[in-house]
């Protein structure tokens, strides 16, 4: 009986102190905060010559991925999605492509690429197209005009618009150690800080 | 109460508040969303849901029957000041992140899931009065506080069904005191919480001495259930609550139906003296071993093989063996709450993690490897029916 005792206190201990620390070890980007809202009814089409172009700032070094929602109507685009990352120079820095088989419709989508080591503050515009596609084969991307300031502009049909895709960033951590101190040191603050529990 | 009762209790309750604390399923928030409309006066939140879907943050109907929405939204009520002005505004907020970041978060889940405290605490003490001795009484305590898998299955996934559990517990205590008439009332209150407990009345008509009994046991139950719905029944309840998934989920499977056929068959044709307590896991065992179950439903069963295990130590192991198997079979739907998602009140950034069905997709099937579990469960159930039967514990 004792050793039942023992065991669910470690259990419960080990599940509420240890696990999301071991859980943290499995974290590999961490992002620059929630997607900001949009419209659904608010979309761009990509398709052929037709594409998508957003300015945005990184807060942050270490600038990994871009991640959106992405529309697929009825799975049709089963072409490449791709997506290239320019600097303010239009020099092509990152390139990452993703096949329309594997994006299903309204999934939130990542792309993943070789991290920025010095992104910090710095101005970047991506582009989001689908050369082999038709009309009949489209990929849409939500955008909207109140954007946080860091999603700058973007520019469709040769146009350029304020606001944009509601995206977020993602940065590869420097350790696993940094990710764990991040996540206990968060939730510690919430827990202890002295105004949160009202 | 002796002192180390007391001692273990207090262990307990600080095991429990820190599960229910800093572990979050979107089930407690959605149930207090739609119980919240009782203290603005809605009686019938059946139709108020349906009617008002449209202007509503969250869509859900209400799934639970009436019972449930007046125990949680009374409590509710009660708790209000304490839980404060943003409460209202935390259970309407339909931001999936903004909710686990809320300040108030481990408040608002430690007060929400005292009720389910309580009810866990009561049935510790009722599974006590199964026993004589003192030795028994213990070991049944014990196990029932210090088993890992109710603390999951309570605090975690934030389990109302403990309202009719803790019932259909009453109610089994009583026919052990051979008060039936009251044990069948018992029944037909905890299914006005949940409609699980009437799936024995069957068993309650053929465990009755005379046809005046008999009739008496399955009427009760209906008469008390029906009673309870009467002021709801309405296109809303019905599409709501009494044919939901989450009430019709059992006979979904053709195999389970089959199965509780057999058992009702054979306690009527065969079974000379029926063991209502046996029956009632095996009824329970049938279920998990062919119906795709909620983590939840494991509750049902869970005080009943507490005692089981009491009475029969040697079956414990086989009990814990099963218990982690049923876990295994929910936690393997690709459901991002019945693993990972649990933990977002740490950080959302677990969000980027893969659920174990996504992680051994890697290099198996998962639905593969979740069938070979659940007909493990199976098989190791029907040796444990047989069991029962042939030694009728």
């Amino acid at each position: 009986m004792k050793k039942l005792i023992w065991f669910t206190a470690i259990f419960v201990l080990f599940l509420v102190f240890i696990v999301p620390g071991i859980l943290a070890l499995g974290i590999k980007l961490i992002p620059n905060g929630d997607q900001p809202g949009y419209d659904s009814n608010r979309r761009l089409s990509i398709y052929g010559v037709r594409a998508v172009s957003q300015k945005f700032v990184s807060d942050k070094n270490n600038l990994s991925a871009v991640g959106t929602s992405l529309r697929n109507p009825n799975l049709k685009n089963k072409k490449n999605i791709i997506f290239n990352l320019y600097d303010l120079n239009n020099n092509l820095i990152r390139t990452s492509i993703l096949n329309g088989q594997n994006v299903q419709d309204g999934d939130f989508t990542k792309f993943v690429f070789d991290p920025i080591k010095d992104s910090k503050d710095k101005v970047y515009i991506f582009n989001i197209s689908s050369p082999e596609t038709g009309p009949e084969e489209t990929t849409e991307v939500f955008y909207g005009q109140d954007m946080p300031a860091w999603i700058v502009e973007y520019i469709y049909d040769e146009k350029i618009h304020t606001g944009g895709i509601p995206i977020v960033l993602y940065t590869k951590p420097n350790s696993k150690f940094e990710v764990i101190k991040e996540i206990y040191s968060n939730w510690l603050s919430r827990l202890l800080h002295l105004n949160s529990q009202r | 109460m002796t002192t180390q009762i007391k001692k273990l209790l207090v262990l307990a309750i600080f095991l429990r508040l820190l599960v229910a604390g800093f572990l979050f399923h979107p089930d407690i928030k959605t149930i207090n969303f739609q119980t919240s409309f009782l203290k603005h006066g809605v009686f019938n939140i059946y139709s108020y849901l349906v009617e008002n879907k449209k202007t509503l943050p969250l869509k859900d109907n209400f799934v639970y029957f009436p019972l449930t929405y007046f125990t949680v939204g009374g409590y509710q009520w009660l708790a209000s000041p304490i839980l404060g002005k943003g409460f209202d505004l935390w259970l309407s907020d339909a931001g999936s992140n903004s909710v686990v970041t809320n300040s108030n978060i481990f408040k608002y889940l430690i007060l929400l899931k005292l009720p389910l405290l309580a009810m866990d605490i009561a049935i510790a003490f009722l599974l006590m009065r199964f026993f004589e001795t003192r030795e028994d009484k213990e070991k049944a305590f014990i196990f029932w506080l210090f088993n890992p898998f109710t603390i999951i299955i309570i605090y975690a996934f934030s389990n109302i069904d403990i309202f009719s559990v803790s019932l259909t517990l009453l109610s089994f205590l009583m026919i052990k005191k051979e008060k039936l008439i009251l044990a069948s009332f018992l029944l037909g209150i905890a299914a006005g919480f949940k409609l699980y407990p009437l799936l024995f009345v069957p068993f309650l008509f053929l465990s009755g001495r005379n046809l005046k009994e008999k009739m008496l046991l399955s009427v009760i139950p209906l008469v008390t259930f029906g009673l309870v719905i009467f002021p709801f029944v309405s296109p809303a309840f019905f599409q709501s609550a009494l044919v939901s998934g989450l009430t019709t989920g059992i006979f979904m499977s053709d195999f389970a139906v089959l199965a509780l056929s057999l058992l009702f068959f054979y306690a009527v044709l065969i079974d000379k003296k029926i063991n209502t307590f046996n029956y009632w896991i095996i009824l329970f065992l049938i279920i998990f071993s062919f119906a795709l179950f909620h983590i939840q439903w494991l509750l049902w069963i869970a005080p009943f093989l507490t005692i089981l295990a009491v009475k029969n130590l040697k079956l414990s192991w086989v009990i814990i063996i099963l218990s982690i198997l049923a876990f295994l079979v929910p936690m393997l739907y690709e459901d991002r709450y019945m693993t990972i998602s649990l933990f977002r009140v740490y950080s959302t950034w677990y969000d980027l993690l893969p659920t174990p069905f996504v992680f051994i997709q890697k290099v198996y099937d998962p639905s593969n490897l979740q069938n070979v579990i659940h007909s493990a469960f199976a098989g190791g159930s029907l040796v444990m029916i047989y069991k029962l039967f042939k030694e009728s514990v």
